[in-house]
């Protein structure tokens, strides 16, 4: 603006840039620590038909009746998602599948053990924030919650895992994939029923290069382009370990700031090495970015492919990106099209909350049925009895497609699973392997 | 005709020590010397990203320059922008390129509310207290539009391509964000020089006590300003909304480099803005593509810093705008 004289306000600039650039990096590392949302899970919200996502009470709404279950009328789980904020879109539907799984309860009459107590669940907004994680929690639990689950995003669930653990009240996991969640920490009380980041990479190297090979094609090298977080890294990571065991090697690796406006650079990249495949690790606006860069560029791999990325199994965001979606492949954990179960319950949270029923709020689904058959089988509201029972689950009336959910001693899920989707005629099918396989891969 | 060979870069992360730092360096040059296409390519890459900045960063800098105001709601603002041109396509079926200027005017309007609203009772008042006004505005507007069109990403529908020239692809979306950030500055610039408006609102930039000795209306100034600079933000959105989707939070990522930028260039110089957008939008194709990981990032931080710390009025610090 041309000055030629100081304003008079110019003496305080100096102060007032300080207070500007603090505040910003406050924005920034906020959204640094609310955009690590996880395997599968995205940053971007991707789904829902515009519908009501933010009518929802996002606050708790009052407690319960205490623990000895002969007075119980009422168990409280507590459900901490991101329900607004960048992560609210899939939160909400998380959060919203949570409460599915409650009424569903309810509706066949509650906890039977307990004489027919309603499932009630109470939310908490941790905008996605990891600070948040923690004190979500807390108040969940002051509120009367028996049991939690959520965060969506890694580094919020790390710290609401910490105040569960400390609390002694079980939480079982919606959706986070970083390894170092359950893995070191000695817990008791955290469980995880979908896979980790190194089983979600080591099923990319078992399965997809198997279904590429298996149907004629050719795949000897991979470009990895990951989102440059704690998930992405940790995918990353793995498949470095893993690929190689499958004779695939790994000749590019480029990395997506989250919030990018693109992903051209990294395309560029990409069509430099010319790999077999390119192994995609974003949240579901990464790989809307990555498909527009290829197209772009006029530049498509022998193999489009992803690991634990939440764009290709997203139906909006197959539609928004159109045929250049079809025939990518993306392996991570999804619902199990070949029970009717799945149908029945798509349909009924698609009308209940108007919102689409991908896998990501599937897997926030099995994770609520999970607590709930455990409180059934503790036929107890005391945390210690609920945790108990999760110990010795065996579910096998999920809708995820793995195997019954049974925990190991850290917590993990022994039975997950990371089947291979693809997308065909802008449609999202599970192809591989085989017993969950809706359709058959299309190379 | 390649002269030097490259040195092993295809994949950065693995190497160990100092060479994960040095060897991209040096595969930059080594490319610089045998004159390798995919440089060309990075550079138009580069520039259209730069420009996209440089968009973002004008109503910022011209708020700051005019009334020492740093706007938080500038995000915030963006996002509306990017919103109009979305609604307006998808309601009305209006074009997208004509859903730009209305943006301008819709946020030019939201701009001089805001500004009657929560500025203008406080601008004597220090200055943090209109940044933590501006920042509860920015909160109240994300949450609004989250509110009424849920936080579901949005997408204007438009299929524009990309133009190829020698094996070097260029976007159309963003060829045209960049050619709208050229054109929108050239207009600015010719308001404050050509217009007596401008002169009024430069006399102020300069002075505004002795602006209100020569008779100039100041508050008048002030919430004009305000608006033109909302306005650049909504030129800047519906240009976003162009080539890419966008949510309530989008505006977040956009308003931090644009303070860099501005802090860059030198608040409340708009060839400081342009610059500084390039600058950034260089760094981060360049080193996205030769640096592991997201590094180009720290290197932006280190410019930041070592511009507080060597020239803190930034580039074009006290340059006529």
């Amino acid at each position: 603006m041309g000055k030629t004289t100081k304003s008079p306000f110019s003496s305080q600039r100096r102060r007032f840039i300080k207070a500007a650039g603090a505040t910003a990096l406050t924005l920034g590392l906020a959204g640094c620590a609310s955009d690590d949302a996880d395997s599968g899970g995205e940053s971007t919200p991707s789904e829902s038909g515009g519908g009501d996502t933010t009518g929802e009470s996002t606050q708790t709404e009052g407690t319960t009746t205490g623990s000895s279950q002969s007075s119980v009328d009422e168990v409280v789980i507590g459900s901490n998602h991101p329900l607004s904020g960048s992560l609210a879109a899939t939160g909400v539907g998380m959060s919203n599948a949570i409460k599915l799984a409650a009424m569903r309860k309810n509706e066949e009459g509650g906890i039977e053990s307990l004489g027919g107590a309603q499932v009630k669940v109470i939310e908490g907004d941790n905008q996605g924030a990891q600070e948040l994680g923690g004190q979500v929690s807390e108040e969940l639990l002051s509120e009367g919650a028996h049991v939690l689950t959520g965060c969506y995003s890694s580094p919020v669930t790390t710290a609401a895992t910490q105040v569960a653990e400390r609390q002694g009240v079980p939480f079982v996991i919606s959706i986070a994939a970083a390894d170092n969640i359950l893995e070191g920490r000695g817990f008791d009380y955290i469980y995880r029923p979908q896979p980790p980041a190194r089983r979600l990479a080591s099923d990319y190297a078992d399965l997809v290069p198997t279904v590429i090979r298996d149907n004629g094609g050719t795949v000897e090298t991979a470009g990895l382009f990951y989102i440059n977080n704690s998930y992405g890294q940790a995918i990353r990571d793995s498949l470095r370990e893993f690929l190689p065991q499958q004779n695939v090697e790994i000749v590019a690796e480029t990395a997506l700031e989250f919030g990018a406006s693109n992903a051209n650079t990294q395309v560029s990249r990409l069509r430099s090495a010319d790999p077999d495949t390119v192994i995609a690790t974003t949240y579901v606006n990464g790989g809307v970015l990555l498909a527009q860069a290829m197209q772009d560029q006029s530049y498509r791999p022998s193999y489009l492919s992803a690991c634990a990325s939440a764009t290709f199994t997203d139906d909006r965001s197959v539609r928004d990106i159109g045929d250049f979606a079809n025939g990518v492949m993306d392996n991570n954990y999804a619902l199990n099209p070949t029970i009717d179960k799945t149908a029945e319950v798509r349909s009924q949270f698609t009308d209940n909350y108007d919102q689409e029923f991908s896998a990501s709020v599937g897997m926030a689904y099995t994770a609520g049925e999970v607590i709930i058959q455990a409180i059934e089988n503790a036929a107890s509201v005391d945390p210690d009895d609920i945790n108990g029972a999760l110990k010795e689950l065996r579910y096998e009336d999920h809708i995820s497609a793995m195997g019954p959910i049974s925990f190991n001693d850290t917590g993990e899920n022994e039975n997950a699973l990371a089947p291979v989707n693809q997308v065909q005629d802008l449609s999202v099918k599970v192809v591989y392997p085989q017993e969950y396989a809706e359709a058959q891969p299309q190379l | 005709m390649r002269l030097v060979s490259s040195v092993a870069l295809s994949l950065p992360l693995q190497g160990g020590g100092l060479g994960r730092f040095v060897d991209p360096f040096v595969q930059f040059v080594i490319d610089v010397v045998n004159m390798e296409a995919v440089l060309l390519q990075l550079l138009v890459f580069g520039l259209l990203l730069g420009g996209v900045y440089a968009l973002t960063a004008l109503g910022l800098t011209m708020i700051f320059g005019v009334m020492d105001v740093i706007n938080f709601a500038h995000g915030a603002f963006l996002v509306v922008g990017m919103y109009t041109v979305w609604l307006a396509s998808t309601t009305v079926g209006l074009s997208p390129f004509l859903g730009i200027p209305l943006a301008a005017v819709v946020l030019f309007v939201l701009g001089v509310v805001v500004h009657v609203l929560t500025v203008e009772p406080i601008i004597e008042a220090p200055q943090q207290n209109q940044l933590i006004a501006t920042l509860g505005v920015l909160f109240i507007v994300q949450s609004g539009i989250e509110i009424l069109f849920s936080p579901d990403p949005q997408q204007v529908s438009l299929s524009l391509g990309s133009i190829e020239l020698g094996g070097v692809f260029v976007p159309r979306g963003q060829l045209y964000a960049l050619l709208i950030a050229l054109g929108t500055m050239l207009a600015v610039r010719a308001l404050l020089n050509r217009t007596d408006l401008g002169r009024r609102i430069r006399g102020t930039a300069n002075n505004r006590e002795g602006a209100r000795y020569v008779g100039i209306n100041v508050p008048r100034i002030n919430y004009l300003t305000f608006g033109i600079g909302a306005a650049l933000a909504g030129i800047a959105g519906g240009s976003i909304a162009l080539f890419q989707r966008f949510d309530p939070f989008t505006g977040e990522t956009y308003l931090i480099n644009a303070f860099v930028i501005v802090i860059l260039g030198g608040l409340g110089s708009f060839p400081g803005a342009f610059v500084g957008g390039l600058i950034i939008g260089l760094i981060q194709v360049f080193g996205g593509y030769y640096l592991p990981g997201t590094t180009a990032q720290v290197l932006i931080f280190l410019l930041f810093i070592g511009t507080l710390l060597v020239k803190p009025e930034g580039l074009f610090g006290g340059a006529g705008a």
